[in-house]
């Protein structure tokens, strides 16, 4: 009862941790219990460290975390089982292949992110279809976790990998393990001049999410560099969101390393009555900007000037739906253009880490080298499927190959016979709603594409090599589409 | 306290690698090992055996001015930890702040003090422990400096600095207070244990007590130009960080291997029941072996500035500090009510390697800035 009249406080001694409770005093020292704070002489010493007072500050306790973070599937076993580096689609689709060969093998999912199970390709069409990142999770972590047997050990990074000890080292502890299988995805490259501090990525539903946080203030005028598959896909979905899009791009047209001229100039043109803003053979740069004034913070509607700075600051337009404390962005180009943004989406490409591979003698090519077969690393008992893995040097970052790759490697961590994981380019689906692309073989830079097919709303092009066709494309559909 | 200096010639030119371990070997072997429980249990400074290491240029090798040897800088402190973890962790404290020195680019440092310090003639060691925190966000800076007239001047208490002792020195830093109270940097210097710096006790700990380990009370302390180590701080830190903790792995590695000494030691005569343990010595070995060649890796390039270099080096001092414990908990289970006694190696080092886990950084540390440097970074 007095405890509540009297309030009694604590201060802890930043040096040593040790608190002083007023309730309590510290009587060693001659300070009697209920002896406040501010009446201690200041030449008190804390009865640990010995510094001072003034060391001390008032203490109040963080809410206990500890309990409720740990995880609590499965009993820690001595047994080393199978290790599953990655939490995204590739580490799920292992272990749920693994579990279907194998009841009782212990199995670990070490994962960087919460886990969460969701659909990576609806990422693209999201946000102007308003999904929230909770509707985007069809099962978390800690359910598929149990359903499947697993010991989950999310929020954890691998950071030491030691094949000759069979030892993966994580910033949650050691772990032993029997087969390795690496499914640690890529990593958005942020070229020099994009501040991963200044320019967003968007690869997994955690960036997502940040990124779709930061964008429910209202409209907002969005650059993104990069007009590639990923590029193409959330300019427009930002576009429909109902933001301000501009494209930047070294090359002339989107998509230029996928697609023959006729068919970007089709995209470009539904990006056209889209009001997607399109600036080709750009090479830039980016830096903040402090809003300058409230007025800095204005929006307009009109997309053929937002993006441009001087306009923008006198550009009448509707007030301020984006927090005016956001910083502005700059974007510099190389013929001294600035262009500024709310937010800069940079989509310059993916890179998977070498760090880990490196430091445990795996070959590494763009990508973990893993035999096209097996999916084996160049070590035995590593495995490694989904983006971070390159056949010949080339990375195959789609979600299709996934399956079979899984599937391929189960079989040989569980010792079950398997034909082997064969690989085939994937057929490439360019969710650019207004115009969707299709694209199936291996397009080759040294080949020419030839029109099959063309109307209004309707590109079908192919290539040829010695009379057998490689590759083709559609672009739009056979009925007229307007977009809407 | 008197330094006991060994009459020894100490001449840099006799410091050929071969020679550096050799010498080291007979040290940690012979006066060292007969040392160490006096040293944990007594609390003896092991000065005069400092000053040995330090002319058989065990204190001196990894300074650029003698070739940048970090990996005999490194074997040489493992041998040493292997016989006694406190006078490793000594051995430390003296390199880094030699490191100091020599890369503050001061004339005044690198002169004549580092050529005593580097031969082990003068001693110092750093009171870096809650900077590099505080560089971490982990808890705040404790000394803080005004500017006067010429430099600083630093006030604070910062508890629980090793190496140090009166007329002996040690690298610290301070976060600049401007007039309203703000931080605008921190400065880095070195400090001098004279007559201005009070040194108080620490409370006994465990173990380590043979590091002269005391609390430091600075008021009005005065640094001037020929003490400034870096100002700013954060860049020269920056780029000493990995070397700094790279360091410290010949300390977690020499305790682990002391521990698999003493597992081997009674295989003779308890292997017959040690073999239902877990954590066998040739396991422990096998662990050991590696982290050893990869820190010999890790060594050729400690000032290599990349995230991922700094990332390898967090990992092995993170893996070091886990096999020290190992190693230790296995010495004790193998040597049984032997290795129990007061008086034996086991239940020492086991005091050791907690201090190898908890030391800045610990292995908390360790995996928090791992997490850290892992993580993507997004903009705010």
């Amino acid at each position: 009862m007095s405890d509540v009249i009297a309030d009694w406080k604590k201060y802890v001694c930043r040096a040593c941790g040790v608190i002083y409770d007023e309730e309590l005093g510290d009587p060693d020292s001659g300070i009697a219990a209920g002896t406040r704070f501010e009446a201690i002489p200041d030449d008190w010493e804390c009865p640990l460290c010995g510094v001072t007072k003034a060391d001390f500050v008032l203490y109040e306790p963080a809410v206990a975390v500890a309990a409720a973070c740990a995880p609590a599937q499965g009993a820690p076993s001595r047994t080393p089982g199978v290790i599953v580096v990655g939490g995204g689609t590739a580490g799920w689709a292992a272990v749920e292949a693994v579990r279907a060969l194998d009841p009782d093998i212990p199995i670990t999912l070490v994962s960087a992110c919460s886990a969460d199970r969701y659909r990576k390709p609806e990422l693209s069409v999201s946000l102007s279809e308003k999904r929230t990142p909770e509707r985007l999770v069809f099962e978390t972590g800690p359910a598929a976790a149990t359903r499947l047997g697993v010991r989950l050990v999310a929020h954890t990074y691998a950071v030491g990998l030691s094949p000759a000890l069979h030892q993966l080292r994580t910033t949650a502890g050691t772990f032993r393990y029997r087969q390795l299988i690496l499914a640690q995805g890529a990593r958005p490259v942020a070229p020099s001049g994009l501040p991963r501090e200044l320019c967003w990525r968007v690869n997994d539903l955690s960036m997502w999410s940040s990124m779709q946080r930061r964008l429910t203030a209202g409209r907002a005028r969005v650059a993104v560099i990069g007009a590639g598959l990923i590029g193409c896909e959330l300019a427009e979905d930002l576009a429909r969101a109902g933001h301000t899009v501009t494209v930047l791009d070294v090359s002339d047209r989107p998509l230029a390393t996928l697609l023959p001229t006729p068919a970007s100039r089709r995209l470009l043109a539904a990006w056209t009555r889209l009001g997607i803003h399109f600036l080709p053979g750009r090479s830039v740069s980016v830096e903040a900007r402090r809003g300058i004034d409230a007025c800095a913070a204005q929006r307009t509607s009109n997309a053929s000037d937002a993006c441009n700075a001087s306009d923008a600051r006198t550009a009448s337009g509707s007030v301020a739906d984006v927090s005016a404390t956001r910083s502005e962005k700059v974007i510099t180009t190389q013929h001294g253009e600035r262009i500024a943004a709310d937010l800069v989406l940079c989509a310059a490409g993916l890179a998977t880490e070498g760090r880990l591979a490196r430091m445990a003698g795996l070959e590494f090519a763009r990508g973990i080298v893993v035999d096209s077969r097996t999916l084996q690393t160049s070590v035995p008992d590593i495995y490694a499927l989904g983006d971070c893995i390159s056949f010949a040097g080339e990375p195959c970052r789609f979600i299709e190959p996934i399956a079979a790759q899984a599937e391929a490697i189960a079989h040989a961590v569980t010792g079950c016979e398997h034909p082997g994981y064969r690989h085939q380019s994937p057929v490439i689906r360019v969710k650019t709603r207004s115009t969707p692309i299709v694209v199936r073989g291996l397009p080759s830079r040294e080949l020419d594409w030839q029109i099959v097919e063309e109307d209004d709303g309707h590109l079908a092009m192919a290539q040829y090599r010695d009379g057998d066709i490689v590759s083709s494309l559609t672009v739009g559909s056979r009925r007229v589409e307007l977009a809407t | 306290m008197e330094h006991a200096l060994v009459a020894e010639e100490s001449s840099a030119d006799t410091w050929c690698d071969e020679t550096v371990l050799e010498r080291v070997a007979a040290i940690a072997r012979g006066p060292l090992a007969a040392a160490a429980p006096r040293i944990d249990g007594e609390g003896v400074y092991p000065l005069d055996i400092m000053g040995e290491l330090g002319a058989a240029g065990a204190l001196g090798v990894h300074l650029d001015r003698y070739g940048a040897r970090f990996g005999l800088s490194l074997a040489a402190m493992q041998e040493a930890s292997r016989a006694c973890g406190s006078t490793g962790f000594l051995m430390w404290a003296h390199d880094v702040c030699g490191l100091y020195m020599e890369q503050s680019g001061n004339p005044s440092l690198r002169g004549a003090r580092l050529d005593a310090h580097a031969r082990g003639q003068t001693f110092g060691g750093t009171a870096l422990s809650n900077p590099m925190k505080a560089f971490s966000g982990i808890e705040p800076m404790t000394f803080r400096a005004t500017p006067a007239p010429g430099g600083y001047l630093i006030n604070g208490t910062l508890p629980w600095v090793s190496h140090i002792g009166v007329g002996q020195y040690c690298g610290a830093i301070a976060a600049v207070h401007r007039g309203d109270g703000s931080v605008s940097h921190e400065v880095m210097f070195m400090l001098s244990c004279d007559e201005r710096v009070e040194l108080r006790h620490c409370p006994v700990f465990s173990g380590m007590e043979g590091t002269s380990t005391w609390r430091v009370k600075l008021t009005d302390y005065f640094v001037g130009e020929a003490d400034l180590i870096a100002d700013p701080a954060r860049p020269f830190v920056a780029r000493i960080k990995a070397a700094f903790i790279l360091l410290q792995v010949g300390m977690a590695l020499g305790v682990a291997q002391g521990g698999i000494d003493s597992c081997l030691e009674v295989e003779p005569v308890l292997g017959h029941v040690n073999r239902f343990l877990h954590d066998r010595p040739d396991e422990l070995t096998a662990e050991l072996d590696e982290a050893v060649s990869a820190t010999q890796r890790l060594a050729r390039t400690a000032y290599d500035g990349s995230t991922d270099y700094l990332l390898e080096v967090l990992d092995l001092r993170t893996r070091g500090a886990e096999l020290a414990l190992r190693a230790a908990q296995a010495s004790l289970l193998h040597q049984g009510a032997r290795g129990y006694l007061m008086s034996a190696a086991p239940q020492r080092r086991i005091r050791e390697s907690h201090f190898v886990a908890i030391v800045t950084p610990a292995i908390k540390h360790l995996r928090w800035e791992m997490a850290r440097l892992s993580a993507e970074e997004l903009p705010a």
